[in-house]
């Protein structure tokens, strides 16, 4: 091989490396911009999402009239003390507190005591196939509209459907509502056309940003119990005054 | 010998970052696959870090499942890999840092890793320590990534015009 040769070998391999260099840099840059322009976009997708979502629960809030706390929640009693409970109608272990210290509440309300207002939230729609927590959570809506709310909260508990079911369908709700008094059209209705659907969504966001992450979240004057037995109840109201 | 050993590791890497690629990518689309379908939910279990105020957390709790499918899908095509496994492992020390903070502050939450988390339950305990494993276990994939980003069958490899 001559010296000729051997040189222009060696100046056309480092052009070719040169020219790979170059597309290396080229590929990397662009597929930089390409992956970060999925990124944003992808994030603003997510980000829309949830304010149509918003939208559309403001759009077709319908508050019931009788309720209080902005709109959030339904009292029972008038005492000075107030009893914040965020349940879930879907959720066991708000079963388990009604049960324990449902009794308790009943005393303390018929001594005057306290006002228990009653928050229901629907956080657990993904143990069941048709979103029962927002469902529930509307229908006793319509219950407390019809002057029955806690009437038909208790019902509601005592056919508490198993996680991970079907829920109890619209029928078997308005079914309920009648077996505790509520006949007329208008409650069948409420549940029949979703009326308080966007308005149990709003129960829900509101308690998140008051820090409630769980259920049965229960407060006695604004504080929050850990364990929220019984007794821990009435030594809570008896702190707080009344 | 030695020339031999470097030779066989250059062609064994990038089918090991072939792995590690695909299994990040499946990482990334699951846990966004489980949590796309409900955003309020996934907000919430933000929310239940108690780190953000609930309009913020929202917010983060809906582009986060986006965010984590796009990222699967760039880990799957392999473009801009050592980008998408950056990204990747940032996220990921995010996660665990939020994680180990919610453990410091004693939460009983879960951690919405690969479902809509939120509060457990009464009697239920946190995972904290193993949920942290997993995640330093993801963090390890994406470090093999970010060392050595070529892999088979990626677009990367296709614009660099690299042999398959």
């Amino acid at each position: 091989m001559s010296k000729g040769t051997k040189e222009r070998a060696q100046a056309k391999r480092i052009v070719q490396e040169q020219l790979a260099r170059e597309r290396r840099r080229t590929v990397t840059l662009w597929t930089t911009i390409g992956v970060v322009a999925v990124l944003v976009i992808a994030g603003f997708i997510g980000w829309a999402a949830a304010a149509s979502r918003d939208k559309d629960t403001s759009g077709k809030l319908t508050v019931p009239t009788v309720a209080v706390d902005d709109g959030t929640a339904f009292a029972r009693g008038s005492g000075p003390v107030n009893i914040d409970i965020y349940e879930d109608f879907m959720c066991p272990a708000c079963h388990q507190f009604e049960t324990g210290a449902g009794p308790t509440l009943t005393q303390l309300v018929d001594a005057g005591k306290v006002t228990v207002r009653y928050h229901p939230i629907a956080i657990l729609d993904r143990y069941s196939s048709t979103e029962y927590s927002t469902r529930s959570a509307g229908a006793s809506a319509a219950a407390a509209q019809g002057g029955k709310f806690l009437e038909y909260h208790d019902v509601l508990y005592a056919n508490q459907p198993p996680e991970n079911s079907a829920g109890l369908d619209d029928a078997k709700l308005i079914e309920l509502g009648t077996s505790v008094g509520l006949t007329d059209q208008a409650f069948a209705d409420a549940i029949k056309n979703k009326t308080y659907t966007a308005w149990a969504t709003k129960v829900t966001d509101t308690a998140s940003s008051r820090g409630v992450t769980g259920t049965p979240t229960v407060m006695v004057a604004g504080k929050k119990l850990d364990n929220p037995t019984p007794e821990a109840l009435s030594a809570a109201v008896g702190a707080a005054g009344a | 010998m030695e020339i031999g050993q470097t030779a066989r590791a250059t062609q064994v890497w990038p089918w090991i970052s072939t792995v590690a690629r695909l299994g990040l990518a499946a990482v990334w689309l699951i846990a966004g696959g489980l949590k796309v379908g409900d955003l309020a939910a996934s907000g919430r279990a933000v929310n239940a870090y108690q780190i953000f105020p609930y309009e913020v957390a929202k917010v983060i709790g809906a582009a986060q499942p986006f965010l984590e499918i796009a990222l699967g899908l760039l880990l799957l095509a392999g473009l801009a890999v050592r980008l998408s496994a950056g990204i990747s492992a940032a996220l990921l020390v995010i996660f665990i840092a939020g994680i180990v903070s919610a453990w410091v502050r004693g939460l009983q939450i879960d951690c919405g890793c690969f479902s809509t988390g939120g509060a457990l339950g009464a009697g239920a305990e946190p995972a904290y320590g193993l949920d942290i494993a997993r995640d330093l276990g993801f963090l390890a994939l994406a470090g093999i990534l970010l060392w050595r980003p070529r892999t088979r069958f990626s677009i990367d490899g296709i614009l660099m015009g690299d042999d398959q």
